[in-house]
């Protein structure tokens, strides 16, 4: 019978085996390409005199914009408020990330459907969500500022305030992205296996233990990816802090990239700018290359699971 | 837990509502705010009690506010289409692109693949502003300021990392035998691409789009940087919105509203892929 | 269509999987691929179908190379071991993608899909989604989109694995007639050796990144190369005794317990060698104690197997040996027993190497006559 048999059509036209997956992914490597061309471009600005408003005066000048900031209380003005920002708002979107998932770790309806509702201010674009904020917080009509007087603060005047500016854009990052962390500490405690925690049940051993001993330990690569992602986006923070103050009042908020923007826009100053974006890219891309590796755990272990 | 005690539960149940009033609450006061007009807005103390009005949103669709100082143009509908316009065709094109790479990077695994696989990743956490300043110069050379193009291409570098990521587990997970036998069943390796990967991967691929959509039109410093206010989308254009003079409180409120709606709705819609999307494919839901 | 593979080499990263292997399937013949797991089977039939690109050597089929060839232009049909359906497709689409590839009509493709999954019985299940049959139906399935579009070569990769000991049984005496309907050259691959056994003219043996031995399956059985591949087959397995042949009046013999038992002429080369003597447990017989070269044996314990009852018994040194005999036969009356082995079941093997003695053909023959 295999005479019979009905031969496979012959095609014209192939792609080589080898070349296949360079054609798949060529598009999309090009267009990215094209994107590391304005990094390496920064690179050059970064070591460069540079100001928009004075063109001809542009010139190479190596380290010198590192060097300057040494000696630049405005430079370590950013550093530490960008490292405020992100210690303040990891720290704190950890602890209740952590205590929320804890809350609503149990599969009933409730939870599902808290944790589910939950998500909407992180669904939300933080610069709307500053937007928001800044509505609650306006002098004239804000709810809070309504509450805050009628707890005895009169004249409380959250992000125009000096004192209070940090606070309330951390209080912005932590409504958006504390249900981040929340979500993703959440799939990792139901993920766990079950017989430690029925074990522990039955030799009646305390919870405190337990969750010191038992719950942490098994959720650290959670907590770890959790923590280090939003570090990475948090000393980035822009959208929030612009939108609700622009890295006002005065310097107080002046975070990497709100001082860059400034830096280039207001001031025109190209070289310096890139120069402080050089040293934020450093400082996400060792914390990056350090998630990726966490990242990369998770990830192996969630397609295991399959 | 039988062992629970009834403070434990009262404590629980405080914290709870403590949460939910926290992160609830902002919302539901802006969506009151919205069908209030600025009288009852500014009336202290405030109260929940008053007649809505629809007026704002009103106003803000028809593009004319009526001012005590007069009529005046809103653009806020021109915003909402330009979120909408830039998402969509920023995911287009990043589904197009990023899901025969994620394809080559999870079955095919060429020399070098890993390595591409991760810089693209990396892109993901570089600082924004450390290309887009760069490229509002160049931009500017090649006459890209300012349009849609240019706007959607440096879109990708928030969708496509995206798209990649979760898309290239997916067909991770698809059996490579699956695909050995329609190969071996006659099957270019195309058709094969299209009749058996892509229909398998699809929850994944549309779970990433509708992600990648939601980052999009979150994004706020890319179009702040290089667009200019007719190409500007909500997030951007809700801020010019509240310095513009004379605005009403109520449709500031209305602006935010019907700027969060969608991606709200479309997170509600998609919740169950949320946690696989926002750690990029590490923890599954 | 005929197969040849010639001096094959294939690696993954750095473990050698085959190495210099050659082998060739005459057209029409069937043969069975036969190994432990591991032993590279799996990736020789991914070599054929042209899914995995071999590192070095030449797989040739009907004569022509098919170095760069894609495996949709290979005209191969293929069950794979974990049936690999396409689960978003029915039953019937399954077994008619191999038509739809050759652009048959739809009229054909429903006649001929028609005719298959009769001929499997499956044909009331060919609008079911693969996650709605059974492991039997998606067996029958994956079989029949291997069968559907009658390739000159069809390639089984274990297709009874996953299915359960009755369906197994039921299509080992299916597969026979629905090969040979076939009249393709077939590649079988199984570790179950009664199936091997059962199914084809030839068998090979895989082991050790190449093919040990290549034989029909009787050869196979009665001659193996090695102790490795006489362990495989047979059940109850092979009796494996440490002996040194001796040169006797009558000719060479070994000592089981003090008897003297006699063993074929031709293994005269073998005398003052360490050996391995093998004997099947079927060329075992209980005899009286006064039989000639009857070896005492100490009885432990007796398994009835259906149509064989096995029996444990222990040497004066503590050896254990298996003898089966047909459930028919009577057992020996008391737990001290004697056994005699039959000449010709006697396998040696060399104790150091492993590979089997020859027995010397002319005198082979001089016996026989």
């Amino acid at each position: 019978m295999s005479d019979t048999a009905i031969p496979a059509r012959t095609r014209r036209f192939r792609i080589s085996r080898k070349a296949l997956p360079y054609v798949l992914s060529l598009p999309a490597l090009l267009v990215c390409i094209a994107i590391l061309i304005p990094f390496f471009t920064a690179v050059a600005y970064s070591l460069q005199r540079y100001r928009l408003s004075q063109p001809w005066a542009r010139r190479w000048n190596w380290g010198e914009n590192y060097w300057d900031f040494l000696f630049d209380p405005s430079f370590w003005n950013t550093l530490q408020v960008s490292l405020t920002y992100a210690f303040l708002t990891v720290g704190i979107e950890l602890l209740l990330g952590l205590g929320i998932a804890l809350l609503l770790q149990k599969r009933t309806r409730f939870n599902n459907f808290v944790s589910i509702m939950l998500l909407m201010p992180l669904m939300t674009a933080p610069a709307l969500a500053s937007l928001m904020w800044k509505l609650m917080t306006n002098p004239g009509f804000g709810i809070l500022s309504y509450f805050a007087a009628f707890v005895g603060l009169e004249d409380f005047r959250w992000a125009s305030a000096p004192q209070t500016a940090m606070l309330t854009v951390v209080l912005v990052d932590v409504w958006v992205y504390t249900p981040f962390i929340m979500i993703l500490l959440l799939a990792g405690l139901r993920s766990l296996p079950q017989q430690p925690f029925e074990a522990a049940a039955l030799d009646g051993v305390p919870r405190w233990f337990v969750f010191w001993r038992i719950t942490l330990p098994m959720l650290t690569p959670f907590l770890l990816t959790a923590t280090l992602f939003r570090a990475i986006e948090s000393i980035q923070q822009f959208d929030i802090i612009y939108a609700m103050t622009q890295g006002g009042p005065g310097d107080k908020l002046t975070v990497f990239q709100v001082e860059a923007y400034l830096n280039f826009f207001q001031s025109t100053n190209v070289g310096r700018s890139a120069a402080l974006l050089m040293i934020l890219w450093v400082i996400t891309y060792i914390l990056s290359m350090i998630f990726i590796k966490q990242w990369l755990k998770l990830r192996e272990r969630a397609r295991g699971e399959i | 837990m039988e062992h629970t005690s009834t403070l434990e539960k009262a404590l629980r149940g405080v914290a709870i509502t403590c949460v939910i009033l926290f992160f609830m609450f902002p919302i539901f006061w802006i969506v009151l705010m919205s069908f209030q007009t600025n009288e009852t807005i500014l009336r202290v103390p405030p109260s929940i009690i008053f007649d809505p009005t629809i007026q704002n949103y009103v106003a803000l669709i028809t593009g004319r506010l009526e001012t005590s100082a007069g009529s005046l143009e809103i653009n806020f509908m021109s915003n909402l289409w330009n979120s909408l316009f830039l998402s969509s065709a920023s995911v287009a094109v990043g589904l197009i692109l990023g899901v025969p790479a994620a394809y080559a990077f999870g079955r095919l695994k060429f020399r070098g693949s890993e390595d591409i696989a991760f810089t693209l990743l990396s892109f993901r956490f570089a600082p924004p502003l450390l290309v887009l300043l760069p490229l509002t110069i160049y931009f500017q050379q090649i006459g890209l300021a300012d349009t849609y193009f240019g706007l959607i291409w440096v879109y990708q570098l928030i969708v496509l990392p995206l798209i990649l990521w979760i898309v290239r587990g997916y067909f991770e997970d698809i059996p490579a035998d699956i695909e050995n036998a329609y190969r071996v069943a006659g099957h270019s390796w195309f058709s094969t691409f299209r009749k058996v990967a892509l229909p398998l991967a699809m929850p994944g691929i549309a779970a990433a789009g509708l992600l990648a959509f939601i980052f999009a039109w979150n994004n706020f410093i890319f179009a702040l940087v290089l667009a200019s206010a007719d190409k500007q989308p909500v997030t951007v254009g809700a801020l010019a919105f509240v310095t513009a003079s004379g605005i009403q409180y109520g449709q500031v409120a209305a602006g935010v509203v019907l700027s969060i709606l969608p991606t709200l709705a479309l997170a509600l819609y998609a919740q169950r892929y949320l946690v696989e999307g926002l750690s990029l494919g590490a923890v599954k839901g | 269509m005929s197969i040849e593979l010639s001096n094959i080499r294939k690696s993954f990263k750095d473990n050698v999987v085959l190495e210099d292997l050659s082998l060739e399937v005459a057209t029409g013949e069937t043969l069975v691929l036969f190994g432990p797991s591991g032993a590279g089977k799996t990736v020789l039939l991914r070599l054929i179908a042209g899914v995995v690109d071999p590192d070095e050597g030449s797989i040739r089929l009907g004569g022509q190379d098919m170095a760069g060839v894609e495996p949709e232009d290979r005209g191969i049909g293929m069950a794979f071991q974990n049936f690999a359906l396409f689960p978003h497709m029915d039953a019937h689409a399954n077994i008619a993608s191999p038509l739809e590839a050759r652009r048959s009509s739809a009229q054909e493709i429903d006649g001929r899909v028609e005719d298959v999954s009769q001929l499997l019985k499956i044909d009331h299940v060919l609008h079911h989604k693969p996650k709605e049959l059974s492991n039997g139906q998606k067996q029958r399935t994956a079989l029949g989109r291997a069968l559907v579009a009658q390739p000159s070569i069809l390639l089984l990769d274990d297709p009874l694995r996953n299915v359960d000991a009755k369906l197994r049984f039921e299509m080992r005496l299916e597969l026979p007639r629905l090969l040979s309907s076939q009249n393709a050259t077939v590649i079988y691959v199984t570790q179950d050796y009664k199936e091997a056994m059962a199914l084809c003219d030839r068998i090979a043996v895989m082991s050790d990144r190449g093919i040990a031995q290549i034989g029909t399956p009787e050869e196979i059985y009665l001659t193996p190369k090695t102790i490795a591949i006489a362990r495989l087959f047979g059940d109850p397995s092979i009796n494996l005794l440490d002996v040194t042949p001796e040169a006797g009046e009558e000719g060479p013999y070994v000592r089981l317990s003090g008897a003297k038992v006699p063993i074929r002429n031709g293994y005269g080369q073998a005398i003052g060698k360490d050996c391995v003597l093998g004997v099947r447990p079927e060329s075992i017989r209980f005899v009286d104690a006064a039989a000639a070269g009857a070896v005492p044996v100490t009885i432990e314990a007796e398994t009835p197997l259906n149509e064989k009852t096995v029996t444990l018994a222990v040497t004066a040194r503590n050896r254990e040996i298996l003898i089966s005999r047909p459930a028919t036969t009577p057992g020996p009356d008391s737990n001290d027993a004697h056994i005699v082995l039959e000449p010709d079941g006697v396998l040696l093997f060399d104790r150091e190497t492993g590979a089997r003695v020859e027995t010397e053909p002319a005198t082979a023959a001089g016996e026989a006559a």
